[in-house]
């Protein structure tokens, strides 16, 4: 046990050097580029040939895609699982507070993007069923001396509220995500108004003005285009509609912040490797994690993207933001 | 005292074990007869509910235009761009990479990329 634990420290050694050399390479080659003779060349090619970061690695833009779908298509059989074991559960704290801020109402239409194995959707359908019951109860509580009136009443526009079912569509741009929410979804016998879709993001297969609330709970990290990301949710959703978005965000306070770094270089690579036997797909997380912008300059990109009243709240201290804005 | 409790404990693991098994076996058996029985019913129900609520709002991703759903190939066919986006286990694959151009000799399988 002794051996395979120093091999686990000599593999985090190496794996840090490695990705320290990767940065330092990636900034030399970026300003050798700039200083060289063949400038106009190295212009042409840095427009048509763009790179973005998967993780701590500079790849070409159209990589980046495949290598997201790779890593998770790897772990999407063992996702929940490793969600609770790397959060310690916190995980579904931070997706049940998105609802409590979110608070829908019944007849509220939902698109869940990058939802994958589907958690923000059952959330949703299990608040709103819950949210109806309470409201029934209301009513029927107060109505316990009824006039004839009302009892006619109440004979119309019972069937006026059945045609308001709220509905949550999953869409994601990985099948087997889908596959295993669906899954999911079987077993625990939640069917009705939930839907399921394989979209990119980036162009989302929704015409305009569809839906009431727009969430993208640790996905948007992944996005190669984030502006572009933003812009699509804001053509789908309708004026009035909520952008609410869940993800990992610098932490304020520093002591926090260097027990978490701990946590996510040593630990979570280790969790993925003995959960899941998949050292990279977790090492590709903490390092998105850490490249993803923090909570200020987030909220700026959405204002850019054109929603309004953006804010955000920190969740554990800064690991997770919720941030949150309208289209008016 | 203990080893009673610690005898009973075992007898009542072992029953359990023992009415798992029986019980897994159960499960394994009436799948089988379930699905002799519905097959062509469960794989219609599959497609036919999803499509129809979802066509309502779903459009191809590349020209925003609503979509035709063909039951024969099991596609989702957009006339004006020519393609048919297949739809596996329910779900329908959006992603114009993976679409299908639809000529009207041949069909091939390579599909036109977003600019």
């Amino acid at each position: 046990m002794a051996a395979s634990m120093r091999l686990l420290f000599r593999r985090v050694i190496r794996l840090s050097h490695r990705n320290i050399n990767v940065t330092a390479a990636g900034v030399s080659r970026g300003s050798g580029c700039c200083w060289g003779p063949s400038t106009c060349r190295c212009f042409s090619d840095a427009a048509g040939d763009s790179s973005t970061h998967f993780g701590f690695e500079t790849v070409p833009e159209t990589e980046k895609a495949k290598r997201v779908y790779k890593v998770f298509e790897n772990v999407a059989q063992k996702y929940d699982v490793m969600n609770d074991a790397m959060s310690l559960g916190i995980h579904r704290v931070w997706k049940d507070m998105l609802l409590h801020v979110m608070h829908p109402q019944p007849g509220v239409q939902l698109l869940d993007v990058a939802g994958g194995t589907g958690d923000i959707a059952f959330r949703f359908l299990e608040y709103v069923r819950s949210q109806q019951e309470r409201q029934k109860r209301r009513a029927s509580r107060s109505m316990q001396t009824p006039s004839w009136q009302d009892i006619s009443n109440n004979y119309s526009t019972e069937d006026v509220v059945e045609s308001q079912e709220s509905r949550a569509v999953v869409c994601d741009i990985n099948k087997e995500m889908l596959k295993v929410g669906k899954q999911k979804a079987d077993s625990l016998g939640v069917s009705a108004g939930l839907s399921w879709v394989v979209g990119d993001a980036e162009e989302l297969p929704f015409d305009d003005d569809q839906f009431d609330i727009y969430t993208i709970a640790f996905g948007i990290r992944n996005v190669t285009h984030i502006d572009q990301a933003l812009q699509e949710a804001l053509r789908v959703l309708k004026p009035g509609g909520r952008f609410m978005c869940l993800e990992f965000s610098k932490v304020t306070n520093p002591v926090l912040a260097r027990l978490y770094d701990a946590y996510s270089f040593q630990m979570i690579p280790v969790l993925g490797e003995v959960i899941a036997g998949d050292w990279k797909s977790y090492q590709y997380l903490v390092e998105s994690i850490r490249k993803f912008p923090d909570q200020e300059e987030f909220k700026g990109m959405i204002e850019d993207a054109g929603f309004y009243c953006v804010q955000y709240y920190n969740l554990t201290g800064g690991v997770v933001a919720l941030h949150s804005g309208f289209k008016l | 005292m203990f080893r009673n409790v610690l005898g009973r404990l075992v007898t009542e693991i072992v029953h359990v074990h023992r009415y798992a098994n029986k019980a897994h076996l159960i499960q394994r058996v009436t799948p089988a007869f379930v699905s002799v029985r519905s097959f062509t019913d469960v794989k219609d129900e599959a497609q036919q509910p999803f499509d129809a609520s979802l066509l309502e709002f779903l459009v191809c991703p590349l020209s925003k235009k609503p979509l035709r759903y063909d039951a024969d190939t099991n596609e989702l066919i957009n006339e004006d761009l020519g393609i048919a986006y297949p739809i596996i286990d329910g779900i329908p694959n959006m992603i114009p990479q993976e679409a299908r151009l639809i000529q009207k000799d041949t069909d091939s399988s390579t599909t036109p990329t977003q600019g």
